[in-house]
C-alpha cells in the first residue's frame, strides 16, 4: 500500500536525517539506561529524543509513528515519576518500540506501508505503562475520558478559561498593524481570535497547523502565536492566538474552527489595533463581544484509550527547557563536500605544475623581479592550497562513533539470544574517518561482532570447564596509526583452528589436501576469506545473513582497506582492519612502463625488487620469482594493459612491485620507479566506466594522466587462474 | 501554420573535418574546441575510445570520431582539434580532423538524413543542410553516444 506525507521531498529528507539521529540515540541510551537505572539525566535525554520523534512524526502526517512514540513516551514518564521501575521486561517492550519505530521510518523512505503489528506493541506498551500505575492511576483514569464526556470538555475549558484571560493583547507591529488599516479599508473585518486544543492531543502541532490552515480559507492571517514557523518547529500550545483580517462574520468562523478535531473552545473578538483607531473601525463596537464554544462535537478523533494526560505536563516542561540555542554546527549535504573535494584536488594538481613553470622561468630569467614576485605568491597559494586540502579533509570527517553507537544494542541482542555472557568493550569513538569509507566498514564490523558473539565466545558452562571467566569480552577498538585509521574486533574465545580450516577448505574443494598440507598456519587462517567456506556446523539466525568473510574482505578492499587475523587457539581471535584516511587523495608507489605512468596505492605495496638476468622463472606455466624460498607469481603491467610495444624485451633492468592482499602477495613487473606521490584519485566517469585492473585516474604535476592500479583485482585474477 | 514558423528557425552549427565530408554539431552541445593533447590510453575499452585527458583537472573521455564512423585511419595533424561536448551529464571529447567555422543554418534548408551516407549510419544523423555550395552532416550526438552502446562500452571493461 503507498503512503502519502504532505510535506515536502526537502522535509522529509530532514524529518528522515533527524528521525535516524533521535533514533539512534534512543537506542544507544537505552541500552545504557538497563545498566545505569538511576542516571536521571540519561532518562530525560531518552524522554526528549522520544518526545522530539513523536512531535516531528505528527507533523509530517505519520500518525501510526506518533501513536508508537507517544505509547513509549508514556512509559518513560512513568519512569521518570517514579511511577515505574526499570526491569528487563520494560526494556525489551521499549526496544521492541524501538525495533518498529526505526521500521515505521523506513516507511516513509519507501512509501510503502509496512505489515507491522502496531496494534500488538501498542498493546504490550500500554500493559507495561499500566503495570506501574498506583494512586495516581485513578485520577489518570477519570481525566483519560476526556474526548468522551463532554462534561469534562467543559470542565477543561473552564480550567483554561481561568487560567488564561480571554483574548489578550496581540501586540502588533507597525507592519502588521498596517496589514490590518488596509484590511479594513477594503470592507474587512478584523478579528483577534483565540483557540484552544485539547491538550491531550497527540498531534499538538498538525492540530495548530490545521487551525491555521482553516483560518487561511477564511480570511488573511495578519499574526500568530505561536507562528506557523514556531508549529512546524514543535514548539506548538494548546493556545493559538490569531489576528485576521476576513470578509466573514465572526460567528461564521467560529463555526469552522469548532468543527476542527481537538478544538476546545473558540474564542473571538473584533481586533483592536490602536487605540487612537477604536472606535473609529469596529463595527462591533469597542466592547470586546466575547463568543465561548465549547466544542461539543469535537470528539472526532478520539485519543486512543491509554492515553495519559500525563505527559501534556511533562511535555510543557520540555519545551520550556528548550531555549532556542543557535547551533555551532551546519548540516551540509554529502554531495557539496565531494565537489569542494574535487575542487581543491584541482588546486593540488595545479599547485604542482605552478612550481614546475616557475622553476622553467627561474632558470630562464634569473632573479627577475618579476619572477621574484610570482615565486612568493606561488609559495603562498601553496600554503593556502595545502590549507584548504587539510581543512575540507577533516570536514568529510566523522568520528567511528556515528558508526559504533548501534553496536551495543545489538551486542545486548545478540547474547541474549545466544545465551552467552558478554562484556562488550568499546574504546576509541572519537577516531575519525572519512564518512565515505564509514559508511563501508559498517557491514563487515556487524559480520565481524555477529561471529564473535556467535562462534567464537563459548558458553559459560563451557568457559567455565576451560578454566576461563564465564563472561567473555568483545572489545572493539579504534586508533589512529600513522597514516591510517586501525580498527580491531578483539574477543577471548575460542581462537581460529587452522587444522580445521584446512580440513574444511580441502572437505568443500576450495584447495587440493597437497596445497593444504603446504599453507603454514596463517596462510590456513587466511582462508577463512575464501569465498565458500564457513567453519561453522550451523548457521543460526545470528549469521546466517549470507554473508561470508569473503564478502568483509571484498567490502574493506573496496576502500583501499585491508584485513588481518591475530589469533591463538584457546584464547582468542583480533581481527585487525587498516583504512586509509581518506578515498580522495592516496599516497602512490609512481612506476612507468614504456613510458606510461602508472600509480601503485602506497597501501598495499611490500616491497620492491629489482630484477636480474635469468630470475624469473616458469611454474605451472606461468612466470614467478622466488624470493626468501617463496614462490611469487608475477604479472607483467605491459601485458596486462595491452602496451602494444613490439619486441622490446626487458633490458636487464626491470623492477617487480610486491603487492600484498589480504596475505596474498604477488609481483607486478615494470620497467622502473619514479618515487612516491600524493595522487588524487579521480574516476573515469560514467562513460567510460569500471575497467579490469584499473581504480581511477590522477593527473600528474605535468598535466598528464595516470591511471592508478586496481590492485585487489589484479591478485584476485591471479589468484583464480593459479 | 505556427508550427511551420517556428521550424524555420536559424540554429548555430560548429562544423568540423571528418575525412572527406563536413559535420556540424549543435553549439549548444559543445563545452570548447582544444588542440590536440597527450592522451593516456585506457585498456580493455572500446577500439574507439581513445583514452582519457586532463581537461583543467577534469579527467574526459576521449573519442576518435573516425574509429566511431568506421572511417579510414589517419594520422593526427596540427589542424586536429578535439571538440569538448556536453551530453546526458557526460563530458567527453571527440577528434575530429580540424573545425572550420561556426555557422547559422536555418532550418528550412535542413533536410531529413538519407538512408545511408558516406558510411555514417542514419541513426547518428538530425539532418543535412544544403547549403550553396556543400552539403553539411548534422550530427545527433546523442545518438551518436546512445545509452545502448553506452552499455556496451562498459561491458567491454
Amino acid at each position: 500500500m503507498g503512503l502519502q506525507f504532505d510535506a515536502s521531498p526537502d522535509e522529509i529528507k530532514l524529518f528522515l536525517e533527524e528521525a535516524e539521529e533521535h533514533l539512534q540515540l534512543l537506542e544507544e541510551d537505552l541500552v545504557r539506561l538497563e545498566k545505569e537505572k538511576d542516571n536521571q539525566e540519561l532518562l530525560q535525554a531518552i524522554f526528549r529524543a522520544a518526545h522530539t520523534l513523536k512531535g516531528s512524526s505528527a507533523t509530517l502526517g505519520h500518525q501510526r509513528m506518533a501513536q508508537l512514540t507517544h505509547g513509549m513516551e508514556n512509559i518513560l514518564d512513568k519512569v521518570r515519576k517514579g511511577q515505574l521501575s526499570i526491569t528487563t521486561p520494560i526494556m525489551d517492550v521499549l526496544l521492541e518500540g524501538l525495533d518498529f519505530l526505526k521500521v515505521l521510518k523506513e516507511e516513509i523512505e519507501t512509501l510503502e506501508e509496512s505489515d507491522v503489528d502496531l496494534e500488538k506493541i501498542l498493546g504490550s506498551l500500554s500493559k507495561a505503562a499500566a503495570g506501574g500505575q498506583t494512586a495516581s492511576s485513578a485520577a489518570e483514569g477519570k481525566l483519560a475520558t476526556i474526548p468522551e464526556g463532554s462534561t469534562a470538555v467543559t470542565e477543561v475549558a473552564a480550567a483554561v478559561q481561568a487560567a488564561e484571560p480571554a483574548v489578550p493583547s496581540m501586540a502588533l507591529d507597525w507592519d502588521e498593524k498596517d496589514h490590518v488599516t488596509r484590511g479594513k479599508k477594503q470592507g474587512k473585518m478584523a478579528y483577534s481570535i483565540l483557540v484552544n486544543l485539547a491538550e491531550t492531543s497527540e498531534m499538538l502541532s498538525v492540530r495548530a497547523l490545521l487551525t491555521l490552515m482553516a483560518l487561511r480559507e477564511n480570511g488573511e492571517i495578519v499574526k500568530s502565536i505561536p507562528s506557523s514557523e514556531e508549529i512546524e518547529r514543535e514548539e506548538a500550545t494548546s493556545v493559538l492566538h490569531v489576528a485576521l483580517i476576513s470578509d466573514r462574520a465572526k460567528d461564521q468562523i467560529v463555526h469552522v474552527l469548532k468543527e476542527l478535531p481537538d478544538v476546545v473552545r473558540v474564542e473571538a473578538a473584533p481586533l483592536d489595533i490602536t487605540r487612537e483607531e477604536a472606535g473609529a473601525s469596529a463595527p462591533d463596537g469597542v466592547t470586546v463581544a466575547k463568543t465561548t464554544v465549547a466544542a461539543n462535537e469535537q470528539a472526532n478523533a478520539p485519543l486512543p484509550k491509554d492515553e495519559t494526560p500525563g505527559n501534556g505536563n511533562g511535555s510543557a516542561k520540555i519545551k520550556d527547557t528548550k531555549i532556542a540555542k543557535v547551533s555551532r554546527t551546519v548540516r551540509v549535504d554529502v554531495e557539496l563536500l565531494d565537489n569542494l573535494m574535487n575542487l581543491v584536488g584541482e588546486l593540488v594538481i595545479d599547485r604542482t605544475r605552478l612550481a614546475q613553470l616557475l622553476g622553467a622561468l627561474e632558470s630562464k630569467y634569473d632573479s627577475n623581479d618579476l619572477v621574484e614576485d610570482l615565486n612568493r605568491t606561488s609559495v603562498h597559494i601553496g600554503r593556502v592550497t595545502t590549507l584548504l586540502q587539510e581543512e575540507i579533509m577533516k570536514a568529510r570527517m566523522l568520528p567511528v562513533e556515528s558508526l559504533f553507537n548501534k553496536f551495543p544494542r545489538m551486542m545486548r541482542d545478540l547474547s541474549q539470544q545466544a545465551g552467552k555472557d558478554i562484556e562488550f568493550i568499546m574504546e576509541g569513538q572519537e577516531t575519525e574517518l572519512d564518512r565515505s569509507i564509514i559508511e563501508e566498514i559498517g557491514d563487515p564490523l556487524i559480520h565481524l561482532l555477529r561471529n564473535a558473539v556467535d562462534h567464537a565466545i563459548e558458553p559459560p558452562e563451557e568457559r567455565v570447564a576451560k578454566g576461563k571467566k564465564p563472561q567473555g569480552y568483545v572489545k572493539l577498538s579504534a586508533r589512529h596509526e600513522e597514516n591510517h585509521i586501525i580498527i580491531s574486533v578483539k574477543e577471548d574465545g575460542r581462537g581460529i583452528d587452522p587444522d580445521k580450516i584446512r580440513a574444511s577448505a580441502v572437505k568443500k574443494g576450495i584447495i587440493t589436501e597437497e596445497v593444504a598440507r603446504r599453507l603454514n598456519d596463517q596462510e590456513a587462517i587466511n582462508l577463512i576469506f575464501a569465498s565458500g567456506l564457513s567453519t561453522a556446523a550451523k548457521v543460526s539466525e545470528v549469521s546466517g545473513r549470507g554473508v561470508g568473510m569473503d564478502v568483509v574482505r571484498n567490502n574493506l578492499e573496496k576502500v583501499n582497506g585491508s584485513v588481518e587475523i591475530v589469533t591463538e587457539l584457546g584464547k582468542g581471535t583480533e581481527f585487525i582492519i587498516k583504512l586509509p584516511l581518506t578515498l580522495a587523495i592516496i599516497r602512490a608507489l609512481m612506476v612507468s612502463v614504456d613510458s606510461r605512468v602508472y600509480a601503485i596505492p602506497l597501501g598495499s605495496v611490500l616491497e620492491t625488487i629489482r630484477l636480474t638476468d635469468g630470475q624469473i622463472k616458469e611454474i605451472n606455466k606461468r612466470e614467478a620469482i622466488v624470493v626468501r624460498g617463496r614462490v611469487l607469481p608475477l604479472l607483467r603491467v605491459k601485458e596486462l594493459f595491452n602496451h602494444q610495444t613490439r619486441g622490446v624485451r626487458e633490458s636487464g633492468k626491470t623492477f617487480v612491485v610486491v603487492v600484498n592482499l589480504g596475505g596474498q602477495q604477488m609481483g607486478l613487473v615494470v620497467d622502473s620507479l619514479i618515487g612516491e606521490q600524493e595522487v588524487v584519485i579521480k574516476t573515469l566517469g560514467k562513460f567510460i566506466g569500471d575497467v579490469q585492473g584499473v581504480a581511477g585516474a590522477t593527473i600528474l604535476g605535468d598535466g598528464s594522466v595516470a591511471l592508478i592500479v586496481d590492485v585487489p583485482s589484479l591478485v584476485k585474477k591471479v589468484v583464480k587462474v593459479g | 501554420m505556427t508550427e511551420q514558423v517556428a521550424r524555420v528557425e536559424e540554429k548555430q552549427f560548429v562544423v568540423f573535418q571528418l575525412s572527406k565530408e563536413t559535420y556540424g554539431v549543435d553549439i549548444a552541445k559543445v563545452w570548447e574546441i582544444i588542440t590536440m593533447q597527450p592522451i593516456t590510453k585506457v585498456p580493455h575499452t572500446a577500439e574507439f575510445i581513445e583514452g582519457i585527458l586532463n581537461l583543467r583537472g577534469r579527467v574526459i573521455p576521449v573519442i576518435d570520431l573516425r574509429k566511431r564512423f568506421g572511417l579510414p585511419q589517419d594520422e593526427f595533424t596540427r589542424s586536429t582539434r578535439i571538440v569538448v561536448i556536453e551530453i546526458s551529464g557526460n563530458t567527453l571529447g571527440m577528434i575530429v580532423d580540424g573545425v572550420s567555422e561556426v555557422l547559422r543554418i536555418s532550418s528550412d534548408i535542413v533536410e531529413a538524413p538519407p538512408p545511408a551516407i558516406s558510411n555514417v549510419d542514419a541513426d547518428y544523423l538530425e539532418g543535412v543542410a544544403k547549403l550553396e555550395d556543400r552539403l553539411i552532416i548534422l550530427l545527433n550526438l546523442d545518438k551518436v553516444l546512445n545509452k545502448q552502446e553506452k552499455i556496451e562500452l562498459e561491458n567491454v571493461g
